[in-house]
Formats: structure tokens, sequence, C-alpha cells
């Protein structure tokens, strides 16, 4: 059976779910995309024993952090953590030459797209695969069948869809002399709304949807992860209950639940094949 | 002081051979199957192995990009594909899933680069990939100069990265915006350039944010002219231009006015002298503006573009030399935009100086003395005493417009 974690967004999201989840992916501050805990946060940590914790470095690790990164990796192995997250290959090399006791999760949010790259990695020391959020529930399906690796599944909450290391809302508000001070921002295009977020990491922009996946959540997934960010907070204590109570009899029942809290849900890509070559 | 390959995109053959000609030392091109142009024209496998004889006979390099993110179904024609590009004896191939990797060091011998795709940008990240098979990486677009050095520095690894040609706005490979927006898929080669479009922004309180023109994720292109010298003291082994879908006369000019500006330092170091004529060839040539971006640790409002998609349609290149009468100091041209007698023009080549030139007769195929050239594809004969070359290009004369 999966086991539920989710992406918190504050101490007290973790204090208000302790009791309903199997674990937490805390982003650390400046080495994580999108995520305001501090390393010293993590000691309330030591108190959950009982939950798989892992600590997400997902940022792109510029030649200037290599040896932040390298400090933060040896420093993780006093915390009672299960694994690190991560995109930059660099953390993996670095890993690789330390004996840390914790697992390393590869989570190239757009790259682990079939079973023989989960492979690669998984022959590279990697016990854990986030698998992409671009393909389908069926590719997944197969590659948790056929790899050796365990895997992470997004199946809740607004996808990743761009990152970058400019500053592309402050750029525009300084060069047109605009004053805004929001910890997030909103961009409009047709009627759909995306998240967008300007941090010290750069830039990040999420899905104008909020991806409801409780309907493949019966599959064995090994990781099923529910991400709270810019979700109201009651709400997504609804929906984790919802992911700990579904069964065959009432899973539609969840899923039409779950569409109708939210005025935008779908099923990302879980349903629905990307295409790349256009009218041949 | 080790002389970087200066490498150039090809869309197809004619413009690998113009790329060539005018002094690549190497091209990448897209082949039938995997690679981040998936709408463009690219090459079948006859053509690539015309193309990579075309390019072994002058001793030059073939490079073909393997470089999406896969599928399952794109896996089971990946083996055959990688051995079918071995046989067409191909240089490198240019990879980001390391399921290519993989299939292409356990079944073929072919050389491994790692693109840019993968966003690699410090030293550990490289030499992970050193010891796992990768002869080179192309470095992630965001690296500064003192990145590169470092990572050059502790890595001794063969680096090539972008000198020329249009950004990413987000860490490549990291940016899926296609795919949400239009469902075509940005890591297999269907990226609909999102970054290009105009959004209206809002604060927290979704209040609207405007300034005077819309909110884009839009950045101005690159352009690395003024730092070549730099480049080639820091020990970078290749020098990219991006741009596989541009046209001939770009890829002409680009090429040969980097091939100027390399070999020009090369050949006479302590005197060198930046010479501005080719930052306003460049700059012609180009239909937004470029700054070195990521190189100086500059990448605040000056790196965006506001402009919209207001892309200027360059109107510079009037036509081909497709054969020049040494007797009769007569030129074949291949009109590419509407030129008249009387016109001054600039032609220019890879094997000799530009030649500035007044159009004073025009003879349509037939002999028939002809006043403009309007047809495109239209071929014309135009005496011109200077000896000039077949490829060579006709071109509006710039310093009168600049």
């Amino acid at each position: 059976m999966s086991k539920l974690i989710t992406i918190p967004s504050s101490i007290d999201e973790v204090n208000e779910t302790k009791t309903l989840v199997d674990g937490y992916i805390i982003g650390i501050k400046d080495m994580c995309v999108n995520s305001n805990f501090n390393i010293e946060d993590l000691s309330i940590l030591n108190e959950f024993s009982d939950k798989d914790i892992f600590i997400n470095l997902n940022k792109n690790i510029l030649e200037s952090e290599i040896d932040k990164v390298r400090e933060i990796l040896i420093d993780l192995n006093n915390y009672n953590i299960k694994g690190v997250l991560f995109y930059d290959i660099g953390i993996l090399n670095i890993y690789n030459k330390l004996n840390l006791k914790y697992d390393l999760i590869i989570s190239q949010e757009h790259a682990l797209t079939n079973t023989a790259t989960v492979n690669y990695w998984c022959a590279n020391g990697i016990k854990c695969a986030y698998l992409s959020s671009d393909i389908t529930i069926n590719e997944v399906s197969e590659i948790k069948k056929s790899s050796d690796c365990k895997v992470m599944v997004n199946l809740f909450g607004y996808l990743p869809m761009f990152v970058s290391r400019r500053h592309i809302v402050k750029n525009y508000l300084d060069y047109f002399k605009l004053d805004d001070n929001s910890s997030i921002n909103y961009i409009e295009k047709e009627g759909a709304i995306y998240p967008i977020i300007d941090n010290n990491v750069g830039t990040q922009v999420y899905s104008g949807n909020i991806l409801n996946g409780i309907k493949y959540s019966l599959i064995n997934l090994d990781y099923i992860v529910l991400n709270s960010f810019n979700i109201d907070l009651d709400k997504f204590i609804d929906v984790i209950k919802m992911f700990i109570s579904v069964n065959e009899k009432n899973i539609l029942e969840y899923d039409d639940k779950i569409n109708n809290m939210f005025p935008n849900v779908d099923y990302g890509f879980l349903e629905r094949k990307t295409i790349y070559k256009v009218g041949k | 002081m080790k002389k970087p390959e200066l490498l150039a995109p090809a869309g197809d053959l004619e413009r690998l051979k113009i790329a060539l000609i005018y002094g690549a030392d190497a091209v990448y091109i897209g082949g039938p199957l995997l690679n981040l142009r998936a709408n463009a024209i690219n090459f079948s496998l006859d053509e690539i192995k015309e193309g990579v004889e075309f390019a072994h006979k002058l001793n030059k390099k073939v490079y073909v990009t393997v470089n999406i993110m896969l599928h399952k179904d794109e896996i089971k024609v990946l083996k055959n594909y990688l051995k079918e590009l071995e046989k067409c004896h191909v240089d490198a191939i240019i990879v980001s899933d390391p399921s290519v990797i993989d299939c292409a060091l356990k079944y073929t011998n072919l050389e491994i680069h790692l693109s840019t795709q993968t966003s690699t940008i410090n030293s550990e990240a490289v030499l992970f990939w050193k010891n796992k098979g990768i002869s080179r990486v192309v470095l992630g677009r965001e690296c500064e100069k003192k990145d590169i050095e470092s990572i050059i520095n502790k890595t001794g690894m063969e680096i090539e990265t972008f000198i020329h040609g249009a950004m990413c706005a987000g860490y490549s490979g990291r940016c899926v915006m296609s795919n949400f927006l239009t469902n075509r898929d940005a890591n297999r080669g269907g990226c609909s350039q999102i970054c290009r479009w105009n959004f209206n922004l809002y604060n927290e309180d979704k209040q609207e944010i405007k300034g005077d023109m819309p909110f884009t994720f839009c950045s101005k292109d690159l352009s690395m002219y003024k730092y070549i010298p730099d480049m080639i003291e820091m020990g970078i082994s290749s020098f990219k231009i991006e741009g596989r879908m541009r046209s001939i006369y770009y890829i002409a000019t680009v090429v040969s006015t980097y091939r100027h500006i390399i070999d020009e330092y090369i050949n006479n170091k302590d005197n060198y002298e930046y010479n501005k004529e080719y930052e306003e060839i460049l700059n012609r040539v180009a239909n937004r503006d470029s700054i070195p971006q990521f190189f100086n640790g500059v990448y605040d409002y000056n790196a965006s573009y506001y402009n919209g998609r207001m892309e200027v349609s360059n109107q510079d290149f009037l036509g081909i030399i497709i054969n020049y009468d040494e007797k009769n100091r007569l030129a074949t041209i291949e009109e590419r935009n509407y030129f008249k007698k009387g016109d001054i023009v600039e032609i220019f080549g890879p094997n000799h100086d530009t030649i500035t030139h007044k159009i004073d007769k025009i003879y349509d195929e037939d002999n028939n003395m002809i006043d403009v050239v309007r047809h495109p594809k239209q071929v014309v004969k135009i005496p011109i005493n200077n000896s000039i070359e077949k490829y060579d290009m006709m071109r509006i004369k710039s310093i009168d417009k600049a």
C-alpha cells in the first residue's frame, strides 16, 4: 500500500496534519525552489520518528553553492530523515563521496518519464524516483511495475511547470517602476490563472489547475504526494482525509467531491498524453 | 592556448553546407527521430550520411541531437536509431536523457555530449558525467564567467558554451509551460514558446499590476562577440551558435563573423582589437536585441525583452551566388529579397573580404536586361568585376543603413 506524504507550507500545517500522514517533504529555503523552512526548523522533525521525512533540495546548484550544499548534506545526517530529494546531479556526486545514512531521491520533475531512465538512476545508487508530472497514469504504472526503484507520484495539488534563475516578476516591476511586495503573484492568459513565485532562488510557475488524482490512489505507488501549496488548509486536510479513507466503493464519490471543492481541478496529464509533433 | 571549435546549427543539408563553408568547425543537426525540433524539417538518415561525408571531406564534424526526454514509445526505437546513426559515422550525439546514454554506451561506440537541456551548471555534476562516459558537457546558459572557469579548472572536461542566439527564460528542461498551455511537449521537441507570450500580472490579492507593456517571460537573445577572447583564454572547447531553424543568410553571417573574431584573436593575440563592424553586422542580422546574459552576472530587467513579438523581419539578404563566370565576370544570383539596378550592395563569402558593388546591369535567365528583381528565387545575372564564388551572398550595404 502506498504511503501518503505531503509537501507542507508551514510548521503549523505540519502540526495540523501530523496524525494523518505518513511523512513529509520539507523544502529548505533557498535550496528548494519554493519553500520557507529553515534548517533550524528541522528539529521539530525529531519527534516524528514514525514518519518518513524527506528533505527537498531541488534547486539547480550554482558552482558557488557547492561548498554550502556539501555542508547541508553533512548536517542533514544529524536528523532523523529518510531521504533527500534533489534535482541537480551535482548533489548526487557530492553524496557519493560522503558516507551518509539517508537515501537520495531523484526529483527531476519533467525528466523522469520512462523506466529506462529511472533504472539508470537506480543503478547509480538512487533509491526512489519522484516521477515526472507530465506522463500518463499508464506510464506511471508501467514504471512502477518494471523498475527497481521506489516511486513517488504527485496526486494532488498545483503542479510545477517552470523554474528559472531569473527574477521575472521583479524584473517586470523594476523595469516599469511598479510597486508590489506580494509573496505570490498570478499571471492570467485567456481566463486561466497561474501562480507565480519570485523568490531568492528565481522564478517558479505552477499549473492553473489543481491536480486531482484520487481515483488513481489505490494503485501501489510507494509514495503518493499531496502538495498544499496555494491551497486553503482546511480544504487540504479534507483532501488528506479522503486520500486516507478512499476505497473501491467510494473512490468515484471522492473524486467528485474533490472536483466540486475547487473551481479549477483537472487530472493533469494522468489521462492526457502530451503531443510533440504538430500537423505532420 | 587551444583554438576552440566553432559549432553551428543546421536545419537541413543546405544549411549544413553553408555553415561549414562559412567557417564552422562542426555542425549540430536533428535526425528523423528523438530531437528537440520535432516540427523542423530535420535530416533523413541518407541526408545525415551525405552531410557527414561532406563535413569529413573538409575535416569537420557533425553532431546529431538525440536530446528529448523519452517516453516509453520512444524507448522502443532508441537502440536501432542509435545504431543507424553510428553507421552514418556521426562524430557525436548530443543527449539529455540518461536512458540514451546507457543505450549508446551498451550498443554503440558513439561519442556522447551532454545537452544543455540538462542545465548542468556546476563542477560536481560535470564530474559525475565525466565518470559516466560523457566526453563533453554543454553547460547551462545560466553559468557566469567565474563558474565556467571554475568548472573547467576543477574537471578538465571538454566544455561547450553558447555564444549566440535565443535564450530560454527558464532552466532548460525545467520549463513545461508549453505542455500545460498547449499540450505540446517542450521536452520532446514541441515547445510552443510560451515564454514569448503576453500575460496579465496580478498581485496576491488578485489585483492587476500593469506596466506600459504586458508581462512576459521573454528574454533578450545572447551575443558574446565582445567576450570571445576571454572565452578562448578560459579554455572553453566549443563555441555554440543557437538556431537550427534559422536561414542560410543568418547562419552564413553569424558563422563567418565569429570565425573572423576567433581567428583574428588566435592569430594576433597581442595586437587584437575589438572590431565594432562585426557588432553592426550581427545586430543587423538579428531580429531581437542581444546581450551577454548571465556571463557577466547580469540578469536583471536589462536581460528582459518587453517589445512583445515585434520581431523585425530581416530584408538585408538579397541573393545567393549560385555561379560565377570568371571569364565573363558574370555572377548568377538566386534572389531572396527585392533589389534593383542602381542599388549599392555588399557581397560576402568565406574566402574573401566583403566587396561593395553598385549594380549597373541585371540580366534575366534569357539574357534580357531588366531593372528590378522582385520574385523569390528568381535567377538573374549581374556583371561583377571582383572575383566571387558559389555560395557567396549578396546583402544590402549595411553601413549606409546603420
